[in-house]
């Protein structure tokens, strides 16, 4: 078993660690950086839990090689937040209910700011669309969608 | 997930060397979203992963009018769908890429990898075989050309050699009065692997239809194409009668596997059906 030093940036933050070959994503942000927003859910690819950004684009960390980030920027749940502001979708979860047992929330949150950004202007049928690969099993998805449609209304005038 | 030994080679001698060396110990990793499951899932255990990252060789798209698109082996899926030459010159295969699986594969996931890893019930085989597109498979031996038609052999087997790697996709330049439609069936709204998925290719001179190429995917091992269904519509003004004609002619030719997520009978009926549909859709034929 290969064992590999990789660098990466987490939240801003620049990391290098030493990892097997094996090691997952979601592993190395949960296990190794602590960073236990990130859900671990199906582990197979399907519910989206675990979805965070790499290099701006919104993958699935249990279906990635930790070694596949070396070099590149990732952005979990933990680095929405700035300054102690909470992100706009975070308070508009918030406000419209987008969330119950909130263990989706950190996928659906890192989906939702990846959505709005290639699409500032999706119309209810799109984020829906967006969201086919982040799975709730509380919601029934309405309060979720309600949150990100708010937050791109508020930011572009309805 | 059993252990195993990671290699990042910079070039594709490189990469196709450590092939030869490892034999059948070693699997080629892409984007890894299939790969990766069959890992975790201990369906596959290699003892050294070959990532192919790092070969700048199987990037990028470009374009010409002479000979075509080039699409490198590790373009993902979303890189395919929003290629500007990919939306203007191939709409079929973008709106194809735009809506496979879901946002976090397509980001993930690569053409390439998904070609190699020939799973059945994906929507890219069959739409590229209706685009009539080519591999170009690449090792220290040198590069071979073949269809996508030769290059899937069976469930999930290719006609890759042990040492070789899929380098890029060709398709030729689109004819005037070419069009196309890839059309699937998702048993539920959430369901990401495809039922059955019809792909149909054509050149046409106003009503009439002048080339056919008809593909049926996902309910095969292998995508196939419907000669007896091609040779119906062409040389006719495509009707509702017609295209009603050409999806029975499918639903009777298909060979259909049977498995727990639909049996036979049921995959030809659903063929016929969305075949129809995406025929109706391609000649305009609005359903009454």
């Amino acid at each position: 078993m290969s064992r590999h030093t990789i660098k990466v940036i987490v939240n801003g933050q620049a990391e290098e660690l030493e990892v097997p070959a094996h090691r997952l994503l979601s592993e190395l942000l949960r296990d190794d950086l602590h960073l236990i927003g990130t859900k671990r859910g199906c582990e197979a690819g399907i519910c989206g839990a675990c979805s965070v950004h790499v290099d701006g684009r919104v993958v699935k960390s249990c279906l990635m090689l930790a070694i596949h980030v070396d070099g590149c920027e990732v952005q979990t749940v933990e680095g929405l937040a700035q300054a102690g502001q909470l992100h706009p979708l975070q308070e508009s979860f918030m406000t419209c209910g987008g969330l119950q047992c909130g263990y989706c929330t950190p996928g659906m949150l890192m989906t939702a700011k990846a959505l709005l950004a290639e699409n500032p202007h999706p119309t209810e049928a799109q984020v829906r669309q967006g969201l086919s690969g982040n799975l709730c099993r509380c919601t029934g998805y309405n309060g979720i969608v309600d949150a990100i449609l708010e937050v791109a209304e508020a930011r572009h005038g309805a | 997930m059993r252990e195993f030994d990671y290699h990042q080679p910079a070039t594709l001698a490189e990469a196709s060397r450590m092939l030869a060396d490892f034999g059948d110990g070693a699997r080629v990793i892409a984007g890894g979203t299939a790969l990766v499951l069959a890992l975790r899932q201990r369906m596959l255990s290699p003892a050294h992963l070959v990532s192919v990252a790092d070969v700048e060789a199987l990037r990028g798209i470009a374009w010409s009018e002479g000979s075509g698109l080039r699409i490198g082996a590790l373009t993902s899926h979303s890189e395919v769908a929003r290629s500007a030459i990919v939306q203007q010159r191939y709409p079929m295969l973008a709106a194809m890429a735009s809506r496979i699986a879901d946002s976090q594969i397509r980001n993930q996931g690569t053409i390439g990898g998904n070609l190699c890893y020939a799973d059945p019930a994906t929507d890219p085989p069959g739409c590229l075989m209706a685009l009539d597109a080519q591999v170009v498979l690449a090792s220290r031996r040198g590069e071979r050309v073949l269809a996508v038609e030769d290059f899937l052999v069976d469930y999930y087997t290719t006609a890759l050699e042990p040492d070789e790697l899929l380098l890029e996709l060709r398709l030729p330049s689109p004819a005037v009065g070419s069009d196309g439609r890839y059309a699937r069936l998702l048993r539920t709204a959430a369901d990401h692997r495809p039922l059955v998925n019809v792909a149909i290719g054509v050149h046409r001179q106003g009503s009439t239809c002048t080339e056919a190429r008809i593909v049926v995917g996902a309910s095969t091992p292998v995508p196939m194409r419907i000669p007896n269904a091609e040779a119906r519509l062409v040389g006719h003004a495509v009707t509702r009668e017609l295209a009603a004609e050409v999806a029975a002619i499918v639903a009777q030719d298909v060979v259909a596997l049977s498995d727990q997520r639909g049996g036979e009978a049921y995959r030809r009926q659903m063929a016929q059906v969305v075949t129809r549909r995406t025929l109706e859709d391609l000649f305009g034929l609005d359903a009454e």
